[in-house]
């Protein structure tokens, strides 16, 4: 049969956001597939090089929009790595809570992604509704809905508001009631157990080499997760369970892990342990100063030296390696995202052989994140 | 096998990295650019089979680009970061990817902003950057202000606007 050329993205509803898959046919079944990147580059790493320390807070956030929090809190950690910090402990707490919160945020965008590729509508119609009460806690923390410049090197810029805990309780009780009819909707539904299981399969004894992580690695049945692996802010006082492939509890294990169907309810799983690591927040959460006292911002001089922090966001594993050569502008920063081995690496080796009709959801099940290949 | 170990068989100097936030150790190692590929895969048999970055340094006062190879073991949780140094005028290496295939990805991004040439790496091409013709921009002698003026001072402004600008 004569081969086809097909462009997916970069404005296309089967795309993970602006990036393109350039994806060649036979008939219905994907042959070859090439990641094309560039859309959102605005040269991060290089602007970083050109200002303050403090300063560049405000700029990564940009660098994942999803999920703005994991850069602050890594570049804050590699910093004060550098500084020699030891951050206080309710510090930790509130950047936890900041984390679990946008882990949840982005969860909910990736299963509402998914959703859509496999023509479930109404998932992301919920999904997404839901998600502003989340974005309603980050407001009233933060101040910011979407960017929330909110961790910074030696703490968080300020405490908890008043009744900001009892609110964030209401929200949690309010999703958990809700996770019964996102199953209904998707995790129970037979288009799902048609379309997921075994389909987009990474290579279980390749996951590793090929720089897959997060909820993708978890999902191929290993049970890392840099919380614990390299555990950071409060998560070591806290108790939590790993979901993966195949201990799905009450879910079905269908396939045989690897695919799409392990990737989602692996997500679906994580969205529980988050709820329960930040009931745990709230009644654990010591009192004490949200920050440390910290130097004049505009005379920041950092000691030379490299330094490199990692966090688990909701797409796997993003690390910041810090270089400073003592000045007052870091001397280069490379952001290291989980997307950048997901859409390009992994994608274009699990694509060949796919039904066109399952590729785009299999790009949304490795929930990639185009900006933070791009940087 | 625990990253000192290899280190001293191997018989490579060593520095340990300052952790705060995170607690898994981290370890830097100067080595050869020859006799970089033995060293990963020599770690890579002993449990480092995570390949987490590449990362790229332009050093230009010292007339260097760095390039730091980083892998983490799950079995010992221990980040190694390995750096070469080539010189900065006629930066050159091999490619690695048959180690691991996202370095094919990395030494991409690492051709394109900083120009380095990988042999063997037949898909160093246009990456993320569109039509570019100056100079790899990561570098640190790479004027941004200059190149903005030049590229976009000479585009013309839409017509009857030129008044208000």
């Amino acid at each position: 049969m004569k081969e086809f050329e097909i462009f997916v993205g970069p404005q296309h509803v089967g795309a993970t956001g602006n990036m393109m898959y350039h994806v060649w046919v036979d008939g219905d079944t994907v042959v070859k597939a090439e990641t094309h990147v560039g859309y959102l580059h605005r040269a991060f790493e290089k602007l970083m090089e050109r200002r303050s320390w403090l300063m560049n807070v405000a700029l990564i956030p940009r660098i994942c929009v999803p999920e703005p929090d994991v850069n602050e809190a890594s570049y804050a950690m590699a910093v004060e790595s550098l500084m020699n910090w030891d951050i206080p402990e309710r510090a930790k707490y509130i950047r936890s809570i900041v984390l679990e919160l946008a882990r949840l945020s982005g969860h909910l965008l990736a299963i509402s992604g998914y959703a859509g590729a496999i023509g479930l509508y109404t998932v992301p119609q919920w999904l997404i509704g839901d998600r502003d009460y989340l974005l309603d806690l980050f407001e009233q923390l933060t101040g910011g809905r979407v960017y929330h410049i909110f961790i910074f090197p030696g703490g968080v810029r300020w405490d908890l508001p008043d009744g900001f805990l009892r609110k964030l309780g209401k929200v949690l009780d309010y999703l958990e009631s809700r996770l019964k009819l996102y199953d209904d909707l998707l995790f129970q539904n037979k288009v799902f157990f048609e379309r997921a299981p075994d389909v987009g399969v990474i290579p279980k004894d390749k996951a590793i080499e090929w720089g897959v992580t997060g909820p993708n690695l978890r999902a191929c049945g290993y049970a890392y997760d840099v919380r614990r692996v390299d555990p950071y802010a409060a998560y070591p006082d806290l108790d939590f369970e790993i979901p993966h492939y195949p201990k799905f509890g009450e879910f079905e294990v269908l396939g045989h892990g690897c695919d799409c169907y392990s990737r989602m309810v692996v997500r679906r799983l994580e969205i529980e342990q988050s709820i329960r690591i930040l009931r745990q927040i709230i009644k654990k959460i010591p009192d004490g100063p949200h920050t440390l006292k910290l130097p004049n911002p505009i005379a920041w001089k950092v000691p030379a030296g490299y330094a490199y922090a990692r966090v688990e966001s909701s797409k796997g594993e993003f690390g910041y390696l810090v270089i400073s050569d003592g000045g007052k502008v870091p001397y280069r920063v490379h952001v290291r995202g989980p997307s950048y081995t997901h859409g390009i690496n992994v994608m274009e080796k699990i694509a060949p052989g796919l039904n066109i009709a399952d590729f785009a959801p299999t790009a949304f099940s490795l929930d990639v994140c185009p900006p933070d290949i791009e940087r | 096998m625990k990253a000192i170990e290899i280190f001293k068989e191997l018989g490579i100097e060593y520095e340990e990295m300052k952790v705060k936030g995170n607690s898994t150790p981290r370890y830097r190692a100067k080595v050869e650019p020859d006799k970089l590929e033995e060293i990963i895969k020599k770690f890579k048999t002993q449990g480092f089979k995570h390949f987490v970055a590449l990362s790229c340094v332009d050093w230009i006062k010292e007339g260097n680009m760095e390039l730091i190879y980083h892998l983490f073991s799950y079995d010992t949780l221990e980040d190694v970061f390995l750096s070469i140094y080539l010189p900065r005028d006629e930066p050159k290496y091999k490619t690695l990817r048959h180690l691991f295939p996202q370095i094919e990805t990395y030494e991409r991004e690492v051709h394109e902003m900083f120009g380095v040439e990988f042999e063997g790496n037949d898909r160093l091409g246009e990456f993320i950057l569109e039509d570019w013709n100056d100079m790899p921009p990561m570098r640190k002698d790479f004027d941004t202000v200059k190149y903005v003026k030049e590229k976009y001072e000479s585009v013309p402004l839409v017509e009857g606007r030129g008044d208000k600008q």
